[in-house]
This record gives structure tokens, C-alpha cells and sequence, in this order.
């Protein structure tokens, strides 16, 4: 495993795009995770004087909302809210798509033929349209985000899970474990999982992408969770200004998009890295 | 002839075999709308700001929702079963007229969008394919990256701004020239100087998408035999490219493009809202936050049998670019 | 008519007066123009087009160009003539007589009768949501003549003659509904009237379009060819239509922060007058069934805990004026100036609670609660998390809710699952109407939407609600609403927050747009375009 991770790691790193993404995204983590010791305090709390521009008053270097509220404590903190959605609604995403893309894989037959018509049924939706009505059921807030975002995002996961599983299942290693009696579980843990651990990985940091885009659509939409700031919400709540105080959706909207830009390339230093050969190849 | 034979086969065979999907998708939709807190008569009463319990159970039986949910649902699919999609009070028009109204106008956005980001998704993954690892490469792939992160609706907000505003040269919402009655060519450039805004934001997205996929599916196409052999042939670069590595590599783009289909009338959803478009994704919006079920579901049951057609249309390109499948067949 | 001179002296002095305040007023010096379209926006579709067995706000701007009322009124909600063109009301206030406009047609030809009125004031009583309690007092409605109608009632009822706009109590024609159920009847999405305007199409999500009605009884109004009422949901997309010049009226879908900005637009005015005949007020609305809230104290400290002042100016930006009871300031013929106030006064809030014997915990906290804002407005939500942060500071420690409108409506009226709520309410033309149904006791109905959510119970409330229900004499009815107001305020179910206006913006080429009570809401008749 080690051996096989590490190179891959290292090209990773000496992939430049996908450097500077995973450097940014240390930094943003790090600034989500120490936002309560930066800016102590709700950032929601009222403090200055309404729409202060950036610069205009060095001690709210981002300016300030309609209500005065501090642009800068909100970009750290709402970090914090915009990742924790995004990583986890990703991690419930993959976790659900991973169990039953195996489990369909795996056992193959009528499972399989169910759990494919479930994966189809979630495909042929659109999306977005039961995303919303998902979030009218359960009402916004940062838990239901993450679930209903998770929601929709597994099938991805799935398809891929399963057709890795189908086409290994059969394979000398497996059936010997089989034979030796190990459980159906124990057999996906350990042997079928590292295989398809590299694929996985890949799409976990673009579905990552793209839950932190959604949380951001329902926002504007008006469904985000009014009680935490998230970048989603700052632009739901500054839209309104988009005319008059466009910082107030930029600035967030430059956060989303440097962070989901960081996800996506390194998604693709990650792809590269995992598959040393298929560019060197077409040389 | 024997080209609509197979293309009304591949069609019932498709329906055949989606016909459980569709079942399932209605099936799931009605039963998760009955989770949902409030029905049609909440909204349409708190909306009116006035209401009596005598108003109430009267909406409350124009809805029919003063029947039991396994009669609800009885009643909604025997009526399917005569290809009828039901009524809204609320909006005192069949289902069918209302997605009748609509169904155009996301149409022509969505096919918009998707022939504008396969036209500019495929030409940048070509060129990048063509300079692969040197600047031209580069530069792009930070721009087909910068279309895939940036929010659709933030874009959309700052194209009106730019293009209509303080330019004006195109419309910020809607999706015609109101009572102007056009036909013809005058028609259908008012409907892409409509159009234009909206289908770009709602395509850029897929443009970074197709020109990452023709950029990898370009560089694997071009390092198998065959191209060797024409290259051996001494054929130029440029033909080889458009003879056969863009047609080999335009399987996995059909292919995708198929899957995004439904992907897009999500995304039009805000789309729609930001260019205030009479379209299903708004109307689909709409019907969650009234609790208009039957048009909700109309509207699942419609796009899910369009993301079928467009199945099963993507299978037959896929056979006409690809001889090995037909083949296989 | 016959001016004394003295009256003559006074009209012409308010004359002027007007005409100083606001220009947009233009008399006989300026001609009204022919032609041209009016392309409206309003920012919510509605449902139905005529208000008659179903009620919608935003309806209320389309329905009176089309289909009109008995009445019409003037700014000071004076009953001015439209199908009626005379009344009388008994000395008892139990019979109401209406003469009707002689040579009126359909939109479909036919004539207009008293048959019509009949039929429609029967089918509002019958059907209507808020018909069925304005009309409740309403025994009979008879046909004298073909021009002549009888109204008797069984009990007085002093705002019958206030409730008779077009937007209100549609005049529809009996023929084009026959024997059919109102209720489902097609005239509701494509309506047959006797308006200035007659019914074009209307595509859903998109537009209507209305076209001149050429045998209008009121030539040569209405002077535009066309009206086009447009739906744009989204306010950012509103504002730059209004800045391409491709809306030239728009009301309600403008944010107030780019309100200030469009003054400075050479081509745009705004109009930040409210509606004298719907007073729209925001309130904070207490939860009696809450523990905590069920104390005088705790809401008296919330009160005092909560600047007001703060909410009209930063976030409403400075629209709207202050509100200190159920009644809106706007509604002068019952407004009563001399109520209690809570003062701005953490302090004392913290104060209060202290002595309610609610200390705070070692967090600072006393206690919890959640509010739900009424979903939709941006202002509402800001104004929610002004109310978190205003409570925090007295140890109240606020939950905000966010959910979808049916949601909304399900918890707070039909589960009551919540503690208390920021919403929105009209006050309508009269308090018996408007402001009655969110304080009776007898009107806390579990289920009903905007009923009496508080749960508030005041039995001398309910018996000056019930007097002034039925009281003729003009004078005796204010003084019973006055008593009505200082105890509501004791009381506190709920806390004006203020009076809510939705500032019209408007082409300066556009006028007389907003000439009565109606406001936007008007026949539309008088409006032209100039310049």
C-alpha cells in the first residue's frame, strides 16, 4: 500500500497546478480551524457601520454588510461552515454510494438489478429540482445540507464502485479469499477497497467541489441555514446589493471559487499522479 | 425506413426497460412530497392572508386532499394510465397545458447550452490536446477551470450587469419580445438574443467539462495503432485529428452529455430564476415551494422521459461514430 | 355640485398644498396623452386573476384593470363612484342601496345588470375567504331593478361600504359563469370584465398582457393602449430590467438598498407611499403557549430589548414609519396617537428578567428561544438576525428558523410548534376587517393561516372588538378602538415592528399612476405616458 501511495504522492506534489491547490487549501483549512481564536465572537454579531468598503476602514479589511457586519470574520468562519458541508456531504455521499455500488457489484443477480434501477431512478432526476424539495422536507440547516447534498451525490459514486467491484470480483486473489472463508465484508474491506481506493479519492475531491457549489445555489435560493455564515449565504444575503455593494458577493463568491478550484486541481494532480503512464503514453 | 424501425425499437426498448425507473421515480416523489410540512391549501390560504375553516376544507378538496394517500395515489396513476398528468387548482390548468407552456422555453436552453458547450468544449479540448503540456495547453486548462468553479448564478448576475446594463445590447430576462408576435427568422433571433445569456451561464460549466473529456479522450485515441498507421500513411495532423481521433473521442462526450441532460434542468432551476424565464425548472421551484404536487411530479415524469429519449439517441450516435458497436450488436 | 366660497377657498389651499408636495400630481395644466404601452412589473405571480372565490395579494394589481367594483376610493378612503354611481345607507346601517352605471357592456358585449352585482356580492359572501366574514352580516342581496340594488343586513356593519373596491369585491358577469361552480370556473385565469382594460393572454411564469378596451364607459379613458404586467422573481434581475428600460413600473421587487441608488437615475422615480386601502404593518408576534413567553415581564423586557429605531433605519433603510400598536399610523380615522412605548433600554430589559427570576446561567444565558421569521423578504431575515444578536444581550439566546413558506404557515398555525415569529400583515381599509382576526379570541383557530397565532385572550378585548364590529356612529367606533389599542399594547402579543411600505418604482413618464386608495391597484384607467 505504502509503497504504492507514496510515489504517487510525491508526483502529486511535483504536479505545480495541483501544488499550489493543495496549498491553499491547507491555508483556507487552517483559517477555518482557528476562525474562534482570529475572530473571536459571533461573526453575525453587528458591529460597524453598514456597507464599509474594502479598504475603507483598515480594521474591517473586507468592509462590512448592510447590517455591519465584519466581510473578513465571515469568509473565516463561513469557511468553516462551506468546507465542513462539503467534505461531509461528500464523505456521506461516497460512504452511501461505496456500500451500495459494492454491494450491488459484489452479489450481482436480483441485488444488483435492484440497486442498479435505485442508482437509475436517482440518475434520471434531476438533481438539483429533488435537492430542493429534499431541503423544503427537512429545512435548512447545516446537518440537512450535508444530508440532502449526500443525498444526491451518491450514485456517481456508485456506478463507479460497482463496475470496479464486477470486474475484480471474479479475480484469482478474491476468489481465493473467498475460498479461505473470509466474510463477504472483510473480502470489500480489505481486497476489493484498496483497488478502487485511487478512483475514489478522485471523485471525493471533485464531488467535494461541487457540494460546496450546491450549498452556494441553495443559498442563493434562499434555503441555507440562517443561523451560521457560510460563503453560500453570504452571497444569498448580499445579492440583493449585487448593484450597489458588489464586494459583498464577490468576495465570497472569489472564496468558492479559489476553494473549489483548489479541489479540482487536485483532482486532476490526483488523477495524473494515480495513472502515471496514460499521458506518458500518448507522447 | 429501417433507420425509424430501429430508432422506434431502440425507443420501446427503452421505454420497456425504464418503465420501472419511471414507476420508481413517481413512486419516491409522491411519497417524499407526503414528508413535507404544509400542503397546497396551507400555501394558497397563507398567501390569500385570510382564510376560514370553511375556505380551508374547501381548498383542502379541490386538491383532493381530503382523501387518503393510497387513494391519492391510486387516483394519480390510474389517471396516468389515460396519459392524463391531472389537474392544479392552484393554477386552474391541466398539468399537461402548464409544461406544455414551459417545456419550450427550457428546451431551447438546455439544447442551446449543451450544443454551445459541446461546440467551444470540444475546439478548446482539441487545441489543448494539440499543444498537450505546453502553454496553449496550460492556459486553457486554467480557464476550462475557472468555468468549472465559478457559480452559475454569480455569473449569470454579472453577464446582465455587463451585457445589459451598461452595454445594452441584449435583454436581461424573459424569453421572447413580449407581444410582438414574430415568425419566422425575426423569430428565432429574437429568441437567441433571449437566449444568449442564459444558455452561456448555464453552459459554461459543461464547457470546462467537454474540453477536459476531449483533451483526455484525444491524447488516449491518438496513442492507439491506427493512428500510427495513418500517421504512417503520412496523412496530415489536422486530418488525422478530425478522421479519426475526434471521432473516437467523441464516444465518451456523447456519452456524458447524455447524463447531463437531466443534470441541466437542475441547473436551470436558477438559471431560470436569474433570468426570470418561464421555464419547467422554475416551474418545478415553484411547485415544491406551493406543494402543487401533480405539477411536480408531471414535471419529474416528463424530464426523466426526456433524459430516456436523449439515452437513447446518444446509443444510436454512438453506433453511427463507432462501427465496432454496431458490430457487436 | 355648488361651492361655498369658503370651501372653495379651503379645497384650493389643499390644492396646493398637494401640488407642492408631491409634483407627480398633475391637474388640468398638463392633458393627459393617448397611447402607449405600459409595461408593469410586479415580483410575485399570482395565482388567479379576479379575486372572487379565492384571494391573492399580488392579483389585486391586474385583476381591477380588467374586472371593476361598485366603488373605488380616494386617498383618504372616501367611497368615490365606479359601477355604482350613487348609494345610500339607512340611518340603522342595516340597508344599503346601490344605483348602477346605465350603458356598461361586457367585454363579450353584453350588457351590465344588477343581476351581476347580485350574483357576485352572493358568490363572494358564499365563497370568498374574507367575503365570507365581510359580507357575514349581508341577509339578502335583491335585484330592484336592472339599475337598482338592495342590500339588507342583519346586523350593522360600518365597513361594508369600505370593502367595495374592484381588488376587493370584483363586479363579475353572471352569464360567463352559469350554472358552473365558480370556484373552478375558467374567468379566474382569463377574466371577462367591465374594465378599461380588456384580457389578452397570460403566459404562466411569464407575462399578461392586457389591451385597451375601446368601449370603455368612461371615454376617452383609459388613455394607454396596452398594459403588460411582467413576473421577475429575482431583485437583482428586477433592477437591471428597470435600469434597460425594459419595465417602466415596478412594485414591491426592488430592494430598498438600490432604491437610494435609483433616485440618483435621471430616467427613475420612486413613489414610497403605502396603500391606504391594504396598510401593510411587520409585527413580532409572541407564542401565549410558550412558557417563558406567556409572561408579561419577558415580553415587556423583549420589547425594551429590541430597537426599533434601529431595524426602520438600517435595515429598512428609513421606509416605513414606526409602529407602537396593532393599528397602523396610516389608518387615521382609528389610529390612536397616545399609546404607551416601550423605550430602547437594555438595561431595564435586563431588569425585568431579573426580577421575572430569570437569571442568566455561566454562559449568560437565561433561557432559549426559537424564531421564525416570515420566510421570503430579505428584510425580514435581516431584521431576524438583529433580533438574535438585540436578545443575546439580555441573555435570551435566539434560534433563527428558516423553512419554505408552506412550512412556515403548517408550524406556526396549524402545529404551533414555535416561539415566537416575525411576519407581515395588512391592516386592510378597516380594523374590523384587517386587524379584528389576529386578536379575537374567538378567531384562534388552530389550521387557519394569519388567524390569531399568539393564542392572545383578553375578554374586554374581544367585547370592544364585538362593539366596534357593529357600531355606526363614527365617533363612539373610534373611541372603542382607541380603548382596543392601549390594551393591546398592554398586553403585548405582539410588537409593531413598523408600518411596511413597498416603494413603487417608476419612468417619470408614467402618470397618475397612483391616485386612491388602491394605489397600483387601480383600474388604471387615468394612467398615461408622456414625454
Amino acid at each position: 500500500m505504502n509503497a504504492r501511495r507514496s510515489p504517487a504522492l510525491r508526483r502529486l506534489l511535483r504536479n505545480p497546478t495541483a501544488l499550489a491547490g493543495l496549498i491553499f487549501l491547507i491555508a483556507i483549512t487552517l483559517l477555518a480551524v482557528f476562525a474562534p481564536l482570529l475572530y473571536p465572537g459571533d461573526p453575525l454579531g453587528m458591529e460597524a457601520d453598514a456597507l464599509l468598503w474594502p479598504g475603507q476602514d483598515w480594521h474591517y479589511p473586507l468592509g462590512t454588510d448592510a447590517l455591519g457586519r465584519d466581510v473578513m470574520a465571515g469568509v473565516v468562519h463561513g469557511g468553516r461552515v462551506s468546507l465542513q458541508v462539503g467534505i461531509l456531504a461528500s464523505l456521506f455521499g461516497v460512504l452511501l454510494g461505496l456500500a451500495i455500488g459494492a454491494v450491488a457489484g459484489y452479489f450481482g443477480g436480483k441485488v444488483d438489478y435492484g440497486l442498479q434501477r435505485l442508482i437509475e431512478i436517482f440518475q434520471t432526476m434531476p438533481s438539483f429540482v429533488l435537492l430542493v424539495a429534499l431541503v423544503a422536507i427537512v429545512q435548512p440547516s447545516v446537518p440537512t445540507l450535508i444530508f440532502a447534498i449526500g443525498i444526491i451525490s451518491w450514485p456517481t459514486v456508485a456506478r463507479l464502485v460497482r463496475a470496479e467491484v464486477r470486474s475484480i470480483r471474479e479475480r484469482e486473489y478474491i476468489l481465493a479469499a473467498r475460498s479461505v472463508g473470509y466474510s463477504h465484508l472483510r473480502i470489500i474491506a480489505h481486497e476489493v477497497l484498496p483497488n478502487i481506493l485511487p478512483t475514489l479519492i478522485v471523485t471525493a475531491s471533485i464531488m467535494v467541489a461541487s457540494a460546496v457549489l450546491m450549498e452556494s445555489a441553495l443559498s442563493f435560493m434562499g434555503l441555507g441555514d440562517p443561523n451560521q455564515v457560510s460563503w453560500g449565504s453570504m452571497i444569498g444575503s448580499g445579492r440583493e446589493q449585487i448593484r450597489t455593494a458588489w464586494y459583498l458577493t464577490a468576495i465570497p463568491g472569489l472564496a468558492i471559487f479559489l476553494t473549489v478550484l483548489a479541489f479540482n486541481l487536485i483532482g486532476d494532480g490526483l488523477t495524473d499522479a494515480f495513472n502515471p503512464t496514460r499521458d506518458r503514453a500518448s507522447k | 425506413m429501417k433507420i425509424l424501425l430501429t430508432l422506434g425499437g431502440a425507443l420501446w426498448r427503452a421505454l420497456l426497460h425504464t418503465l420501472p425507473t419511471l414507476l420508481g421515480i413517481l413512486l419516491i416523489n409522491f411519497l417524499l412530497l407526503q414528508l413535507a410540512p404544509g400542503d397546497a391549501a396551507d400555501v394558497m390560504a397563507g398567501e390569500s392572508g385570510s382564510a376560514t375553516q370553511e375556505s380551508l376544507a374547501a381548498l383542502r378538496s379541490q386538491f383532493g386532499l381530503d382523501q387518503s394517500i393510497p387513494m391519492q395515489l391510486w387516483h394519480y396513476l390510474s389517471n396516468l394510465a389515460h396519459f392524463n398528468l391531472g389537474y392544479s387548482p392552484r393554477y386552474g390548468a391541466s398539468v399537461q397545458a402548464l409544461i406544455g407552456q414551459r417545456l419550450g422555453t427550457t428546451l431551447t436552453l438546455m439544447l442551446l447550452a449543451l450544443l454551445f458547450s459541446l461546440l467551444l468544449g470540444i475546439a478548446l479540448g482539441m487545441l489543448m490536446a494539440r499543444w498537450q503540456g505546453r502553454w496553449p495547453d496550460r492556459v486553457l486548462y486554467v480557464c476550462s477551470q475557472f468555468f468549472y468553479s465559478v457559480p452559475g448564478f454569480w455569473i449569470g448576475l454579472m453577464l446582465i450587469v455587463v451585457f445589459s446594463v451598461k452595454l445594452g445590447w441584449l435583454p436581461t430576462g424573459g424569453s421572447g419580445t413580449i407581444g410582438a408576435d414574430l415568425h419566422g427568422w425575426p423569430a428565432l433571433f429574437d429568441t437567441l438574443r433571449f437566449m444568449a445569456l442564459p444558455a452561456s451561464s448555464l453552459a459554461l460549466i459543461y464547457i470546462a467539462i467537454y474540453a477536459r473529456l476531449t483533451r483526455a479522450s484525444m491524447l488516449e485515441a491518438g496513442a492507439q495503432d491506427y493512428v500510427r498507421t495513418a500517421e504512417a500513411k503520412g496523412l496530415s495532423p489536422w486530418a488525422i485529428t478530425f478522421k479519426h481521433v475526434l471521432r473516437n473521442a467523441l464516444l465518451p462526450i456523447t456519452t456524458m452529455a447524455g447524463l447531463h441532460f437531466g443534470g441541466m434542468l437542475g441547473g436551470a432551476v436558477v438559471i431560470e430564476t436569474v433570468f426570470s424565464l418561464p421555464g419547467l425548472g422554475r416551474l418545478a421551484y415553484d411547485a415544491v415551494m406551493a406543494r402543487d404536487y401533480n405539477v411536480l411530479l408531471g414535471i419529474l415524469l416528463i424530464s426523466s422521459l426526456l433524459v430516456i429519449i436523449t439515452n437513447v439517441l446518444v446509443d444510436l450516435l454512438q453506433t453511427w461514430l463507432d462501427p465496432r458497436i454496431r458490430s457487436r450488436r | 355640485m355648488s361651492l361655498t366660497r369658503r370651501q372653495l377657498l379651503v379645497y384650493a389651499g389643499a390644492t396646493t398644498t398637494l401640488l407642492q408636495l408631491s409634483p407627480r400630481f398633475s391637474f388640468a395644466d398638463e392633458p393627459p396623452v393617448r397611447g402607449g404601452t405600459l409595461r408593469m412589473h410586479i415580483a410575485i405571480e399570482p395565482p388567479i386573476l379576479v379575486n372572487l372565490t379565492h384571494t391573492a395579494g399580488a392579483t389585486v394589481y391586474i385583476a381591477a384593470k380588467v374586472t371593476e367594483g361598485l366603488l373605488t376610493y380616494d386617498l383618504d378612503l372616501n367611497p368615490r363612484p365606479q359601477l355604482a354611481t350613487a348609494w345610500t345607507v339607512s340611518d340603522d346601517g342595516l340597508e344599503y342601496t346601490f344605483s348602477l352605471r346605465e350603458g356598461v357592456k361586457w367585454h363579450d358585449g353584453q350588457d351590465f345588470t344588477a343581476d351581476d352585482v347580485v350574483f357576485s356580492l352572493q358568490t363572494l359572501k358564499a365563497s370568498n375567504p374574507r367575503g365570507r366574514a365581510t359580507f357575514a352580516n349581508v341577509a339578502s342581496v335583491t335585484a330592484i331593478n336592472p339599475h337598482l340594488v338592495q342590500l339588507t343586513l342583519s346586523k350593522p356593519a360600518p365597513y361594508l361600504l369600505k370593502a367595495l373596491a374592484a381588488c376587493e369585491s370584483p363586479i363579475v358577469a353572471r352569464h360567463v359563469y352559469g350554472d358552473a361552480r365558480p370556484e373552478t370556473h375558467a374567468n379566474a385565469t382569463a377574466p371577462i370584465g367591465t374594465g378599461p382594460f380588456v384580457f389578452k393572454e397570460w403566459v404562466r411564469g411569464s407575462h399578461v398582457i392586457l389591451e385597451r378596451n375601446p368601449n370603455y364607459w368612461d371615454a376617452p379613458k383609459p388613455y394607454l393602449d396596452r398594459v403588460i404586467v411582467r413576473f421577475i422573481g429575482d431583485s437583482a434581475a428586477t433592477v437591471a430590467a428597470l435600469e434597460a428600460g425594459e419595465i417602466d413600473i415596478s412594485t414591491g421587487g426592488v430592494p430598498l438598498s438600490d432604491i437610494e441608488r435609483i433616485k440618483g437615475n435621471p430616467r427613475l422615480s420612486v413613489d414610497d407611499r403605502g396603500e391606504p386601502y391594504v396598510n401593510s404593518i411587520t409585527r413580532i408576534e409572541f407564542n401565549f403557549d410558550n412558557a417563558y413567553l406567556q409572561k408579561h415581564e419577558v415580553r415587556t423586557a423583549i420589547a425594551h430589548a429590541i430597537n426599533l429605531d434601529f431595524i426602520r433605519k438600517t435595515i429598512f433603510l428609513g421606509y416605513g414609519k414606526p409602529l407602537y400598536g396593532p393599528i397602523s399610523p396610516d389608518m387615521k380615522n382609528f389610529y390612536s396617537p397616545d399609546l404607551p412605548r416601550y423605550a430602547f433600554d437594555v438595561a431595564k430589559a435586563n431588569q425585568l428578567l431579573d426580577e421575572a427570576g430569570l437569571a442568566r446561567d455561566g454562559n449568560g444565558v437565561r433561557f432559549k428561544l426559537t424564531l421564525d421569521p416570515l420566510p421570503g423578504p430579505e428584510t425580514y431575515r435581516r431584521t431576524a438576525d438583529y433580533i438574535k444578536q438585540a436578545l443575546a444581550k439580555v441573555g435570551i439566546l435566539v434560534t433563527l428558523r428558516s423553512q419554505d413558506f408552506a412550512s412556515y404557515v403548517k408550524r406556526v398555525y396549524t402545529d404551533r410548534d414555535f416561539d415566537f415569529t416575525l411576519n407581515g400583515m395588512s391592516n386592510l381599509f378597516d380594523p374590523t376587517v384587517g386587524v379584528q382576526r389576529l386578536y379575537w379570541s374567538k378567531n384562534f383557530q388552530p389550521g387557519v393561516p394569519f388567524s390569531n397565532g399568539a393564542h392572545y385572550s383578553n375578554p374586554k378585548v374581544d367585547e370592544l372588538l364585538e362593539a366596534a364590529a357593529v357600531e355606526t356612529d363614527v365617533q363612539k367606533r373610534f373611541a372603542l378602538f382607541a380603548q382596543f389599542q392601549k390594551q393591546v399594547v398592554e398586553d403585548l402579543p405582539d410588537l409593531g415592528v413598523l408600518t411596511l411600505v413597498n416603494p413603487v418604482v417608476y419612468d417619470k413618464r408614467v402618470k397618475d399612476f397612483f391616485v386612491g386608495a388602491e394605489g397600483l391597484g387601480s383600474n388604471g384607467a387615468q394612467i398615461y405616458i408622456k414625454g
